[in-house]
């Protein structure tokens, strides 16, 4: 039960990625996009390449269209391109409205605001993906991570070395899926393919089971 | 132009009033039942058992008419209610009873929502059928999401004995019923185990406590029952493939605490004892006597799911089912093995057996996959700050897979960034998922209860409920009231602070105080201590977010606080849920007063 204090920030680190690159599906993959900011520790890499490759250390290497072996849910839009805007509510524990509909290839504007006293996550994906993304959160949960309200950065730090953005392994604006803390706000910007059979999410434990999630309509 | 006028008109009327009032009537009688191979009497509620669904709306004025056709007095008291005293129902302290032939009208407003329960609190009438479930529909919407529910009343019935009957033999003999005996075989088993002479200081330690290890209910023989069903007649709720099912809990049973499991789904609770807690996903559950809990499901195939309950004692279930069409049934498996009681339940642990108190740290360390050892859920205090480290051997699990393809770091330790391993901690569950087997800090280390879930998984703890919205600012108790739970087992008698009821003094309590309840159990059994009329503010380390339950499990050989907002004037009931531990003298009367001088003011 000893830890040698050089090489614990890294070693958790590493524990943590692996921790969130099971199962991991792309949708929140970021390893190695520019200003994923993880190069203080490149020797244990950060897994959250995804890729379908549970049980192997991902490199930092730049991936590339690593969107392209999961299912297509569509990517980061331009703010050019958007549409439409949806205005998302989150409260305890469920979204206003609790549908969605688009259109096919249509780039939408979310703009989400928390007004519950819980922390939530606003989350583009196919259910399987959610399921898989319930799992990492229940770890970060029971690490304290992320804690009933609020985001701790300090744990998140600790367990990735200083001055890291840990939350963005698995949660971006840019992955499609965000946490938001009570009383805050937060937008993402989604290009969504043709057809898909998506849900928006909160994978916080216990959120989606109690019916934080409905369906994204892509007409 | 008319037509919408005339729209706009209906909805005005329509529209509820602030309160509305609503009559329900109730009649208690007699009828025959069969859950054992023979009709038997049992005392019932509009001539069922349970009664009826009662179901109100948060805000509802409500008239209940209770009818006595009984040869003796009865009563109905609204378990979890936050009401007048005078409407509590408990004959001797709130009112006289009803007596046979008279109709009581009681009349108060639903001012909560949630899953609750009714039952007498008369005699031992609610051990014989006089119990139902009681939802109360909240006026806010709910924090979460389903699509229909089921209300599901667990109770059990004794086939061979009146309750009275049972009270004699116990009073004859308290371990009357145990049919778990160990025998000289587990004792030779014992001595090869831990060495005769442990195997003797444990025999002769059992003997000075004039208990048997096996003591874990206090009667045998019962059925079970999932809404007044037994196993073979199969109570079976319906849904769709899909849907979210909310399934309302209760634990009506006289004396039997059951361990709640759906193989094959995840439930995720919502709800204890009435309020919303911060939703868990769980594979099994614990509920004591009088508790309730909610729990979301969403079957997705087209088969038949059982909902099981065993006794803690493992000595049968209750069987359930849920199903896409009715005449389906969900497979009853085996009991699992019987518990005994170890001695941490006794509350005095031997140093020379620590070992055997279900303290395995053997597969520490070795194996790819292990449970995060974080302790976070010890009272769910050890959370804060201070950086504390902890070894890890190896990378982490999730859900049990192999993590055998990782390759971790050299250093073969690391730090999380969370609390560390601390006493108590059972590391026995490596290997399991992360979100799994822990040790619940609201049993002894190595007690005999601890709970597992059967198939895997994460038991739910009292560590786990956090409420969602705080009835009350957290502010800190003014005083602290200790509740030894007490007993006498050789005479079957139970107390609190070695005083039974009938020779006690009232608890009084100051209006507007906040106290704490120390409950200490001396005792080998588990006692759910019911407060009626005011809430007990679990202290399970959450701070402001502690649970507020109508029911507090206290397992032996474990200390339990809790917060009391004495914010409810009056004469209140105050005692231990089980049937026979409440009618021999585990019980209370709790005063809520003003203080003189603003009385008079
Ligand atoms: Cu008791
Ligand atoms: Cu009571």
């Amino acid at each position: 039960m000893t830890t040698s204090k050089k090489t614990s920030s890294r070693a958790a680190c590493a524990l943590l990625a692996a921790v969130l690159g099971m199962g991991t599906t792309p949708a929140w993959s970021g390893a190695g996009q520019p200003g994923h900011g993880h190069d203080a520790a490149p020797a244990q890499g950060h897994m959250m390449g995804g890729q379908g490759m549970p049980g192997q250390m991902m490199g930092t290497q730049g991936m590339p269209g690593h969107h392209g072996a999961a299912p297509a849910i569509g990517g980061p839009g331009k703010a050019a391109d958007v549409t439409r805007t949806i205005d998302i509510t989150m409260q305890d524990n469920f979204y206003e409205p609790a549908e969605i509909a688009v259109k096919a290839g249509e780039t939408v504007h979310f703009k989400i605001v928390n007004k519950g006293t819980l922390l939530h996550e606003f989350g583009l994906g196919t259910a399987a993906m959610h399921a898989a993304h319930q799992k990492e959160m229940m770890v970060m949960m029971e690490h304290g991570m992320i804690e009933a309200d609020r985001v701790n950065h300090e744990r998140m730090k600790m367990s990735h070395g200083p001055g890291q953005m840990a939350m963005s392994h698995s949660h971006g604006a840019d992955q499609g899926s965000v946490l938001v803390e009570p009383g805050k706000s937060a937008e993402i910007i989604w290009k969504f393919p043709k057809e898909a059979t998506l849900e928006f999410a909160c994978n916080v434990p216990g959120h989606y089971e109690s019916g934080m999630m409905g369906p994204i309509r892509i007409k | 132009m008319r037509r919408l006028m005339l729209a706009a008109l209906a909805a005005i009327l329509l529209a509820p009033a602030t309160a509305r009032a609503g009559t329900y009537d109730l009649t208690i009688g007699t009828a025959a039942i069969n859950v054992a191979g023979k009709d038997q009497t049992a005392m019932t509620i509009n001539g069922s058992i349970p009664g009826p669904v009662l179901r109100f709306k948060e805000g509802e004025d409500l008239v209940i008419n209770v009818t006595n056709t009984l040869a003796e007095d009865t009563s109905i008291h609204w378990h979890g209610l936050i009401l007048p005293y005078q409407q509590d129902g408990v004959p001797g302290i709130s009112f006289p009873g009803i007596k046979p032939g008279e109709t009581f009208t009681y009349r108060f407003p639903a001012q909560q929502a949630g899953t609750y329960w009714y039952h007498s609190h008369s005699g031992m009438q609610e051990a014989v059928g006089m119990y139902g479930a009681l939802v109360i529909e909240p006026k806010a919407r709910e924090p979460f999401r389903y699509d229909r529910e089921h209300v599901i009343v667990l109770s059990d019935w004794h086939p061979d004995d009146s309750p009275h009957k049972i009270l004699s033999n116990l009073k004859m003999s308290a371990d009357y019923y145990n049919y778990q005996k160990r025998t000289l075989s587990t004792f030779v088993d014992d001595a090869g185990k831990m060495g005769l002479g442990a195997a003797l200081a444990d025999r002769m330690d059992w003997g000075d406590m004039r208990m048997l290890p096996s003591d874990i209910a206090d009667v045998s023989g019962y059925v079970f029952l999932a809404n007044g069903r037994n196993t073979e007649q199969n109570w079976t709720g319906l849904f769709k493939p899909g849907e979210r099912v909310r399934l309302r809990f209760i634990n009506a049973a006289a004396m039997t605490f059951f361990d709640v499991r759906i193989p094959g789904l995840k439930m995720t609770v919502v709800q204890a004892d009435g309020n919303n807690v911060r939703p868990v996903p769980v594979d099994e559950f614990r509920i004591a006597v009088a508790e309730t809990y909610d729990v979301i499901v969403r079957p997705t195939e087209d088969k038949a799911y059982a909902v099981l309950a065993e006794s803690m004692a493992r000595t049968g279930f209750a069987r359930a089912t849920l199903a896409p069409r009715m005449g389906m049934a969900g497979d009853i498996p085996a009991n699992r093995p019987k518990q005994y009681l170890t001695m941490a339940d006794m509350g005095m642990a031997h140093g020379d057996m620590a070992g055997m108190a279900g303290m395995d740290h053997g597969t520490m360390g070795q194996g790819a996959t292990h449970t995060m050892p974080d302790g976070s859920t010890m009272a769910g205090t050890r959370h804060e700050g201070q950086g504390m480290t902890h070894a890890m051997p190896d990378g982490t699990t999730m859900k049990g897979e192999s993590h055998a393809g990782h390759s971790m770091p050299a250093q073969p330790t690391h730090t999380m960034p969370d609390g560390a391993t601390m006493a108590g901690m059972d590391h026995s569950a490596h290997g399991a998922p992360a979100s799994g087997d822990k040790a619940d800090p609201f049993y002894a280390p190595g007690s005999g209860l601890m709970p597992k879930a059967a198939e895997g998984g994460k038991f739910l703890s009292y560590a786990d409920l956090k409420a969602i919205k705080p009835l009350y600012p957290d502010r800190p108790a003014a005083r602290e009231i200790e509740v030894r739970l007490t007993g006498n087992m050789e005479r079957y008698v139970w107390s609190i602070n070695g005083v039974k009821y009938s020779d006690a003094e009232p608890i009084r309590l100051k209006f507007g105080e906040r106290v704490r309840f120390k409950f200490v159990n001396e005792t080998m059994m588990t006692h759910p201590m019911h407060l009626h009329g005011m809430w007990q503010i679990l202290d399970n380390g959450s701070g402001k977010y502690n649970p507020a339950k109508h029911t507090i499990s206290i397992a032996p050989g474990k200390t339990v606080e809790a917060d009391i907002e004495a914010d409810a004037e009056g004469e209140w009931a105050f005692h231990c849920h089980l049937m026979y531990h409440m009618a021999t003298g585990m019980f209370r009367k709790v005063v809520v007063e003003r203080e003189t001088a603003e009385a008079v003011r």
